[in-house]
Formats: structure tokens, C-alpha cells, sequence
């Protein structure tokens, strides 16, 4: 009786995410209720996780609970910690949920709701949550090994030096990008930046308190931070209001730039415990807060959605970024349906911290379908607004025009009505001059985010205030991955160096340290400055760069995968992990072949790079102006080159790969699986 | 009531812990715990074991985009 009503409930739950997936798609005219959003993907995810991943866990992995893990066999108190199970996915997800999952929904949501919202469900359930959990399982079985080691051991050495290079490749662009969200989320703004310039002292000064005064005390330390945070944001706006205080802090892109250039090496050069570890402590706390109160807010004001489900721009003119759904679509949302990025989280700390192989379901597969929920907030954010709102924050100046007036018309001719006046209007109830030209999602997601929270708490009085709060907390946690990934970045450089000149590999060496750091730091913000001075805006060039590099990053896990569940005999199931891999190296591909080749100057960067010169050879650029130009050509033909050095490392990885797979199916050559020897648990069921 | 405000209680404590264990204060608990288990060594001092972790925990990908 008992086994049917289960049945019958969750028959239930599949016929409202069925309803409510029909609802979102089908809806045309007015807008639609958050409501139907939030139910499809709950539903959705609940169906995927009973189902998918049970079946996954069953078949193709065959979790062994007998069978003991790394933080069993090997427990230290350092690394191999064991660890509950719902502590592990609190640390698993506040490690795989950084700004992607909120950005990337908020550029696609230029095409609609309707593309970005079913790709970010279908893809997290097919794709996403299937690297990560298999991934983490491939990883629990060999003590942990990175994704890299697995790479090598698994399909040959050549596949492992691709994907330290793929690593190392996403994190350059990566960075670069992160740090173009920040930049034009902060310029001109003197709240903004003040507040942000703010936590470097707060962080310094926990920094001090967790290694002198409390050591460890991370809580508490938190606490005392979170709360100057908040007072930072309040004293924002009396800076704002200060004319001479204002002036200080209201920066220009370069500027700010190259303020983050400096803040990045700092950050990667300093000892650890001083700066980066106390933001990250602040960073996760804000964003577990932020997080939560952005999805309880939702469900409390129940926004409608006022964006149409498909824009006239699914024809692959649309001013945020230019290209069609296909593959573009796929590419600008990575984080929030599937990331390579997770991998290296993946096969890193959790797999030495899991009690149970059966906890990797709920980790891997669980902690992925949360991510997936944050990137469907994220477009209900963005899509609440009024359309021409989002447009007019969202689109360079050398598209819609540099002032209120010429935006206004600009938009409303595309059919998204708008008014300077609005604009005007929004700016100050938020607390800024302007909002228009801010490309990058931060900005939109802040402003769709105050609306959500000053319908729950303040009303209009305090929308500056959650403006300032949702700017800060992205940027602050952008930040987190900035300093974070510069230093991983700089102990990546110093192996590779290390092998040209043993000193520099030295990680306590401080010339050694300095220089990679200048290098790591240059690298990615080369590509800040290439972005905050391009016409178009920058992301339009950076954030596909940086998706194909994050889904290469996610089809070299998924072949990794692909070749280990081979070489275990599971041929049959092999789809699971096949068909996402054919997926990616479509879009990647695709994508990529675009970027460099398309004959629309605003996809292909060698067409920009040719109508560029073509001007200048006109004369139709001023002269004052021809230096940049030149500047912007060399640009583009090394966006384009670093695109085809992408596209090529997964070709020759997968040519090793489906090598590998031949060899493996004719029986041509035994498989070795580099698997740790089975050992039985010493530990009592339910332990 | 006495065992429901005891079973209450519990609750409390354990996910008290979990947050504990969650944002690393009890850390330092747990590496004491394995190091009497497992070596005959002294243990590290609390700020000892706290900048070894930190330069441990940061010098790998542990935050993602």
C-alpha cells in the first residue's frame, strides 16, 4: 500500500513538472507567473534525482557502500577528512556556485525566457549533474586524483597534458572575464566601488583576527565581517552624496582595470591567510545569504515575467551578445546547466571527504541540480523586468547609442518599449547616475533582484540599498574566484616553469612566487584590458570565448568518464556519458567555427578584425582614433586564435580518446583500470 | 513533551555542528581527533594548523565559476 502511494506521488510530481514545463513553453501574450518557473524546475529536478541518478547510481556505477573510501583509508585530519554527508554538499555547493550560474541566465535571457530556462533544466539533469557525479566517482575510486592525473592514467599521457592545458586555458579566460562583470558593474559608481574597496580592509583586518587573535575562529570572524559589510553598503551612499568623497571613487573602466590587475597579484603574492581566505569566509556566507533570500523572495512576491519567451533576437542579431540560439545559447549558460569547471571541484577536496560511495549521488548529482535552481532564479531576475529595461542596461552604446534619448528609441524601435525618462528614473531610485551600457549581467540581475527584495522588505525606500547589496554580493564573490583562481593559476605557471628552472618551481621562493604571479595576473588581465576598451562592449567577444573554453573544460571530463566506464565494461549504459560528450564537442565546435569564421563582423572576430582595417583603409576612422583600432584588430585575431587553439585540443583529445575506445572494443589491447584495490569498510552501516 | 524538547535538542546540536563543520570551526577538532587516533606525533597549535590548512585549501581549484 505504502510502495503505491509513493508511486502514485511521484506520478504526481511528474505530471506538474510536465504541466508546468507546458505552461512556461506554450504561454504566449501576457506574462506569465515566477510561480510555473520555480514549480517546473523543482519538479523537474525531483523527477531527475529519483530516477536519473538512481538509475545511474544502479547501473552504471554500481556504488559500493562496502567498499571504503579515501577519507577511510587514508584519514589524516587535513585532506582525508571524513565527512556527514549534508556537510559535504553545504561545502561541495558553495564550491561549484560562483557567478556563472547568475550571469550567464542574464545574457541569455535576451533570447527569452523560454531557451535559457529549458536548457538550463534539461542540461543540468543530462549533462551537468552526470559529469559531476561520475566525475566524483572516478575520482573517490583512485584516492582523489585530479582530473588531469585521471586524464593521464586513463587515456594517455597526451590527454593529460590537454587537460592541464584546458585547466590552465579557462582560467586565464575565466579570470579575464569575472573581472569584466566587476569592472562594468562598479564604473562610475561611486556606492558600488566604495563598498567593494571596503571589504579589502574587512578582509585584512579578519585576516589578522583568525590567524593571531582567534585562530580558526571562522564563525564568529564571519559574523564581525558580515556585519561591516553591511554597514559598508549603508556608508556607500553617504560617499555617494559627498561631492568630494563621490569624485574619489567614481573610476573609469581602465582605471578600475587596472585596480584589479593590482588587487589580483596582491591577492596571489600575499600569504594566504591574510587576504583570500578571510573574503572567501565573508564570500560564502553573503552568497549562502544572498542565495537563499533571492529564492525565498521569489517565492514570496511571485514576480510575473515580463519578458516575451522567445525575442526577435533569437535571429542572432541581439545587442548583449551576437549569435543564434544554437550553439550560442549553450554556450553563454556553462554554469548553471553544465560546467567543466565542477570537475576540477569534483576530483579535488570532495571525493577525499565522502563517508559512502552512495553519497555521491547526492553530492555530485544533488549539489549540480541546486546550481541549476540558482541559474533559473537568476533568469526569473532578469526576465521580471520590463524587456526594454533589460536591453537598455544590457547593450553597448555603439548599438543602441551613447545617451538616454538614443537608447530609448533605439529599443522601443525594436519593439521593447522604454523611455530616457524611465532610465533616468531607475538610475536614481537605485542610487546611480546611469544605468544604461552596463553589458555583463551584474548590473540587470542587481537591479531584477532590489525589485524582488524591496517587494518583500523597504518597498522603493530601500531599493538603493538592495541595489547596492546584490552588486556587492556579486561582485564580492566574483572577487573570491578572482584572487582564488589567480593563485591556483600561479601554482600552475610555477610547474610549468619549475620545469625550465628548478628555483622558480619552488613554491616558497619569493622571486619565484613574483614572477608567476605577474605572469598569471598579466595573462588574464590582457584580456580585461581587451575587453573594457572594446567598442562592442567586450563580453560580447569574452563570454562566448569563455564558455567554449568551460564546455572543452566539461567535454575533456566527459571523455575522461566515457573512457573509464568503458574500460569497466559497462558498454551498455555507455550513452549516459556519450551522448553529453557529442553534445558538447557539437556546440563547442560549432561555436567556435563561428566565432572565427562568421562573415557577421559581430560574431566572427576575423570578419571584425577585416572590417576594421577596411575602415581604417577608407579613411572612416578619425585619426586620433586609428591606434586603438589597430589595437582592437590585433584583439580580435588573438581571440580568434586562442578559439582555434581550443578547438584543436579537443579534437586531438578526442582522436586519442576514440583511439583509446577502438583498442578497448576490438580487444586489441587489455584495459588497465588504475582503480585503488578494492578494501571492505571497517565502518558499521549508518555510520 | 520531554522527549519531543529532548529529541528538539539533539536536533539543535547536530545541526549546530554541521554548520561548525561547514564553515571550517571545527576543523581544528577533528584533525586533534585523528591525530591522537592515528600518529604518534603532537598535534599542530591552533594557528599553526590554521595556516598550514589555509595555504593547503587555496593552492588547488576550490572555487568555481
Amino acid at each position: 500500500m505504502k510502495r503505491v502511494l509513493k508511486t502514485l506521488l511521484w506520478i504526481a510530481v511528474a505530471a506538474l513538472a510536465a504541466a508546468a514545463l507546458a505552461t512556461i513553453a506554450l504561454h504566449r501574450g501576457e506574462p506569465i507567473n515566477a510561480t510555473w518557473f520555480v514549480l517546473a524546475a523543482a519538479c523537474s529536478y525531483l523527477v531527475a534525482y529519483r530516477l536519473y541518478s538512481a538509475f545511474i547510481a544502479a547501473k552504471l556505477l554500481a556504488l559500493d557502500n562496502s567498499r571504503a573510501t579515501p577519507s577511510e583509508r587514508r584519514e589524516d585530519g587535513r585532506d582525508f577528512v571524513p565527512t556527514n554527508k549534508w556537510v559535504l554538499f553545504g561545502h561541495h555547493f558553495a564550491a561549484i556556485a560562483g557567478p556563472g550560474p547568475l550571469v550567464g541566465p542574464t545574457l541569455a535571457a535576451q533570447f527569452g525566457y523560454l531557451p535559457g530556462t529549458l536548457w538550463l533544466i534539461a542540461g543540468a539533469a543530462f549533462a551537468g549533474c552526470v559529469q559531476d557525479f561520475v566525475i566524483l566517482f572516478c575520482s573517490i575510486r583512485r584516492d582523489g586524483k585530479t582530473l588531469g592525473e585521471m586524464a593521464r592514467q586513463e587515456v594517455s599521457k597526451r590527454g593529460g597534458v590537454m587537460a592541464q592545458l584546458a585547466v590552465l586555458a579557462i582560467m586565464i579566460i575565466l579570470l579575464g572575464v569575472v573581472a569584466l562583470v566587476i569592472v562594468n558593474a562598479l564604473k562610475s559608481s561611486p556606492w558600488a566601488t566604495f563598498t567593494l574597496a571596503m571589504t579589502i580592509p574587512i578582509a585584512l583586518l579578519l585576516g589578522i583576527y583568525l590567524r593571531f587573535v582567534r585562530p580558526g575562529r571562522v564563525m564568529e570572524a564571519s559574523i564581525i565581517g558580515v556585519a561591516l559589510i553591511m554597514f559598508a553598503v549603508v556608508a556607500g551612499q553617504w560617499v555617494a552624496d559627498s561631492p568630494a568623497l563621490a569624485a574619489k571613487f567614481t573610476l573609469g573602466g581602465v582605471t578600475l582595470a587596472f585596480a584589479l590587475i593590482a588587487y589580483g597579484f596582491a591577492a596571489s603574492a600575499l600569504p594566504v591567510w591574510l587576504l583570500l581566505a578571510p573574503r572567501d569566509y565573508l564570500s560564502a556566507f553573503i552568497k549562502a545569504g544572498a542565495i537563499f533570500s533571492l529564492a525565498a523572495g521569489i517565492l514570496l512576491v511571485r514576480p510575473q515575467v515580463l519578458m516575451p519567451p522567445l525575442t526577435r533576437f533569437v535571429d542572432g542579431n541581439g545587442p548583449v551578445f551576437a549569435g543564434k540560439i544554437f550553439p550560442f545559447c549553450f554556450i553563454t549558460i556553462a554554469c548553471g546547466a553544465i560546467s567543466g569547471f565542477h570537475s576540477l571541484i569534483s576530483s579535488g577536496t570532495t571525493p577525499k571527504m565522502i563517508q559512502r560511495e552512495s553519497h555521491a549521488r547526492f553530492i555530485g548529482y544533488g549539489a549540480m541540480l541546486l546550481e541549476s535552481f540558482v541559474g533559473v532564479m537568476a533568469m526569473v531576475a532578469a526576465c521580471a523586468m520590463t524587456p526594454g529595461v533589460y536591453f537598455a542596461i544590457n547593450s553597448p552604446a555603439s548599438i543602441v547609442g551613447p545617451t538616454p534619448e538614443a537608447a530609448a528609441q533605439t529599443i522601443t524601435g525594436w519593439g521593447y518599449p522604454v523611455s530616457a525618462a524611465t532610465m533616468t528614473g531607475l538610475a536614481h531610485a537605485v542610487g546611480e547616475q546611469t544605468l544604461l551600457n552596463r553589458a555583463g549581467g551584474a548590473p540587470s540581475l542587481a537591479v531584477g533582484m532590489a525589485q524582488i527584495f524591496s517587494s518583500t522588505i523597504g518597498g522603493e525606500r530601500l531599493l538603493s540599498i538592495w541595489y547596492h547589496f546584490a552588486i556587492m554580493f556579486e561582485a564580492l564573490f566574483i572577487l573570491t574566484v578572482l584572487d582564488a583562481g589567480t593563485r591556483v593559476g600561479r601554482f600552475m605557471v610555477q610547474e610549468l616553469v619549475g620545469r625550465v628552472s628548478k628555483p622558480l618551481g619552488r613554491m616558497n621562493w619569493y622571486p619565484g612566487i613574483l614572477l608567476s604571479s605577474a605572469l598569471i595576473v598579466g595573462a588574464w588581465g590582457y584580456f580585461l584590458y581587451q575587453g573594457v576598451v572594446d567598442p562592442l562592449g567586450g563580453i560580447n567577444s569574452l563570454w562566448p570565448l569563455f564558455g567554449i573554453a568551460n564546455q572543452l573544460l566539461a567535454a575533456v571530463a566527459l571523455v575522461v568518464a566515457t573512457t573509464i566506464l568503458l574500460k569497466m565494461g559497462r558498454l551498455k549504459w555507455i550513452w549516459v556519458t556519450l551522448l553529453p560528450t557529442v553534445w558538447l564537442v557539437t556546440i563547442t565546435m560549432t561555436a567556435s567555427y563561428q566565432k572565427i569564421f562568421s562573415s557577421n563582423p559581430r560574431i566572427g572576430f576575423l570578419s571584425y578584425a577585416n572590417a576594421t582595417t577596411a575602415q581604417i583603409a577608407a579613411g572612416k576612422i578619425p585619426a586620433a582614433k586609428v591606434a586603438e583600432m589597430h589595437r582592437v584588430i590585433f584583439n580580435q585575431r588573438l581571440d580568434a586564435a586562442v578559439t582555434a587553439v581550443l578547438a584543436g585540443m579537443i579534437l586531438v583529445l578526442l582522436v586519442e580518446a576514440v583511439t583509446h575506445w577502438h583498442a578497448i572494443l576490438s580487444r586489441g589491447r587489455q584495459p588497465i583500470l588504475h582503480e585503488t584495490p578494492y578494501v571492505a569498510t571497517q565502518w558499521a552501516e549508518g555510520d | 513533551m520531554r522527549a519531543t524538547a529532548k529529541r528538539l535538542k539533539g536536533r539543535l546540536a547536530e545541526l549546530w555542528q554541521g554548520l561548525r563543520e561547514w564553515c571550517g570551526d571545527a576543523a581544528y577538532e577533528k584533525y586533534v581527533q585523528c591525530t591522537a587516533r592515528r600518529s604518534a606525533e603532537p598535534p599542530l597549535t591552533p594557528a599553526e594548523f590554521y595556516v598550514e590548512q589555509m595555504d593547503r585549501k587555496y593552492s588547488r581549484p576550490n572555487r568555481c565559476c
